[in-house]
């Protein structure tokens, strides 16, 4: 069976693999970049280049190595350096003398030519592409559940290892019944976590570039991080929404695109490319839900996040929330995010602590 | 009762700093040592100095604090009680010798950082990034191409009556420029004090970059031992700039006041004596996942005092 490489979108990979089994070739993916995958990927890619980029293009570089003959790239079909990035790809790889030819998966017809191309089934393909959905809609699940548990848990690692067992078994489900069983599963799963009683935890959303929010290689594992430190965090990269936002599915819903431009529009009109509006968004949404805090995650040089960061710092003076700004390269230090993680929890339970008569942020004279 | 002591130990890039804090906020030693690519060795030569030092009227211990990027390693050395990141730590020790603070400026050897304080409470940081150009390791190196002593420099830059403009971005360029200066004719301490302007700019505009910096401002951190330093900043900034009593050593006395603050029934500390046994660290990769964490383990010869490294946490504890 042919083989079809594609970057790796953290848990999700395992979503994305049942929909390419779908087209009747075999996934070759994994949920997160190796450092041996992102030396490459430096080496063949120029050196201010995205970290995703970099990342995902080592990841075609490694798969061609092994032999496999396809790859799909996301092309963002707005206005950032994402809609060429499949382009570079095949140059790149031709330049290399490696023969792994690069789909475009984006908006492309209602065939696009990877379908075209292996030309599956159609019945078979729709369902396949719903089981695939479901399994999204279920890693968001285990997902959730385990950013609540773990900054509670009281024997460290728990949440991890209950998160496995769960997305090992997600693997595995091949029917719709099965993967619904999974998904039922969930919470009795976690369930079996012991917990610290007391107050509720901080809660902090993480909003930015999507593969770096998504790839924990990528972003040093911040999730885990955070939840270490007591923190529920909340990923604001969410598959599932953006599924039903591709379809228009769900329009009035609080992560539908046409909320988060509503709540952006005072501050961004117009498009900046990648998921900088829903940046925007998500941040004033987060705002007014009460987070204690936000972090806007992107690769350093990403051009669509690094125009709305100055944007999310006016928010967060604006609606009074703190902001950390976290830029991802090859060179970023993992005691270096472990420090400014720390110090942004310490001032989020400090503010905690004050919440009631503290001013607004950086204004308090 | 005994009065007890609360030891805060400052593990940085260039230093390793501690400080003993005795009742009423005393303070019974302090010391700064260059660490010389050795952090376990130099914590435990720091520690034998103390002891040599105090001798026979060192109260007990009450809890350990340790900070600084090599906090998780030398908190498993010694037995912390407390192991907390140096941008808490500082601001701590700011807030605490001067609670008017607004703004911290700590610059260190390698690390430069801006806190911004309001009502005694931290609510926003920022950190170098990707440049050193404004830090302490630029500072060393220019003032060796000089063929100065820090003190000589600090000194030069004060007696500067119209500083020279450096092109500060960037130390070899800073360099190049300054060469250029010294041949044109300048007068060594305006070229000096213009390098501590310049610098000063620089950290304005890298680290402090869309902050809100109000005054008052303590500078502290390896650089502010600079007096030049404390001038450039007031008079970039037009405000009144405190250079604190610890000014050296902020970090660990930081983390001596969290540990006294948090005054543990019991302290972990594992005393002078078994804190002062030989180390040993072996290093591995952990198989068990795509992440490929290399493990550093440390163990003295009865025990694994503590591993790290880990992205996740089946290594710790």
């Amino acid at each position: 069976m042919a083989r079809l490489a594609f970057e790796p979108w953290g848990n999700y990979s395992l979503a994305l693999a049942a929909s390419v089994e779908c087209l009747g070739v075999e996934p070759w993916t994994s949920s997160s970049t190796t450092p041996e995958v992102l030396r490459l990927g430096v080496e063949a890619t120029p050196d201010s280049a995205c970290l995703s980029f970099k990342a995902c293009t080592g990841h075609f570089v490694k798969a061609a190595q092994e032999g496999v003959e396809y790859g799909a790239m996301v092309n963002s079909t707005g206005t950032c350096r994402l809609r060429y990035y499949h382009l570079l790809q095949r140059q790149i790889l031709r330049e290399r003398g490696l023969r792994l030819f690069v789909f475009n998966v984006g908006y492309d017809g209602l065939k696009p030519p990877i379908v075209r191309h292996f030309d599956p089934d159609l019945p078979h393909f729709l369902q396949c592409c719903l089981r695939a959905r479901l399994k999204v809609l279920t890693v968001d699940a285990i997902e959730g559940a385990a950013w609540r548990t773990r900054a509670r848990e009281l024997e460290p690692g728990a949440t991890t290892r209950v998160m496995k067992q769960c997305l090992q078994e997600l693997g595995q489900a091949r029917t719709t019944r099965q993967i619904r069983a999974v998904r039922r599963r969930v919470g009795e799963r976690f369930g079996t976590v012991s917990l610290a009683a007391g107050r509720s935890p901080l809660r902090v959303g993480l909003l930015g570039e999507a593969a770096v929010l998504r790839n924990r290689f990528l972003n040093h594992n911040l999730e885990e991080i955070l939840g270490s430190l007591g923190v529920v965090p909340r990923n604001f990269f969410l598959l599932g929404e953006e599924i039903k936002n591709i379809f228009g599915v769900g329009l009035w819903s609080r992560h539908s695109r046409f909320t988060l431009k509503r709540l952006a529009r005072p501050y961004l009109r117009s498009p900046v490319g990648g998921h900088a509006v829903e940046s925007v968004g998500n941040a004033v949404a987060c705002a007014r839900e009460g987070y204690d805090g936000l972090i806007h995650v992107c690769p350093t040089g990403c051009m669509p996040e690094i125009s709305v960061r100055p944007i999310i710092r006016k928010i967060g003076r604006d609606l009074d929330i703190p902001v950390l700004e976290c830029s991802f390269d090859e060179h970023t230090s993992h005691v270096g995010v472990i420090t400014r993680v720390e110090a942004f929890v310490d001032v989020m339970e400090q503010r905690r602590l004050r919440s009631g008569h503290h001013g607004k942020n950086g204004s308090s004279a | 009762m005994t009065q007890l002591a609360y030891l805060g130990i400052d593990v940085g890039s260039i230093s390793v700093n501690l400080f003993l804090l005795g009742a009423d906020d005393r303070e019974l030693y302090q010391s700064y040592r260059r660490v010389d690519g050795d952090p376990v060795g130099c914590v435990q030569g720091s520690l034998a100095a103390l002891c040599e030092a105090i001798g026979e009227s060192l109260p007990p211990v009450g809890g350990v604090g340790v900070t600084g990027s090599g906090r998780a390693l030398i908190g498993a050395v010694v037995g912390a009680d407390l192991i907390k990141n140096e941008i808490s730590a500082h601001a701590r020790a700011a807030v605490h010798l001067h609670p008017e603070v607004r703004t911290v400026f700590e610059i260190g050897g390698q690390d430069s950082k801006v806190t911004v304080v309001r009502d005694g409470v931290v609510v926003d940081f920022a950190m170098n990034l990707v440049c050193a150009a404004g830090t302490g390791s630029f500072l060393d190196s220019q003032a060796k191409r000089l063929n100065l002593s820090i003190e000589e420099l600090s000194d030069k830059a004060m007696l500067s009556r119209q500083p020279t403009s450096i092109a500060g971005r960037c130390t070899v360029f800073a360099e190049s420029d300054m060469i250029h200066k010294q041949q044109v004719g300048h007068r060594q301490e305006d070229i000096v004090m213009g390098l501590c302007e310049a610098m000063a700019r620089n950290f304005l505009n890298n680290v402090c970059q869309g902050k809100e910096i109000e005054g008052p401002v303590v500078l502290q951190g390896g650089v502010s031992a600079n007096r030049g330093m404390r001038r450039a900043f007031e008079k970039i900034l037009d405000t009144r700039v405190i250079v604190p009593q610890y000014n050296m050593v902020m970090g660990a006395y930081g983390a001596a006041l969290l540990a006294a603050e948090m005054a543990p029934p019991t302290s972990r500390f594992r005393g002078f004596e078994s804190a002062l046994r030989p180390i040993a660290t072996r290093g591995f990769v952990c198989p068990d996942c795509a992440n490929q964490c290399e493990i550093i383990e440390i163990s003295d010869r009865q025990a694994v005092l503590g591993r790290s490294g880990g992205r996740c946490r089946k290594w710790e504890g």
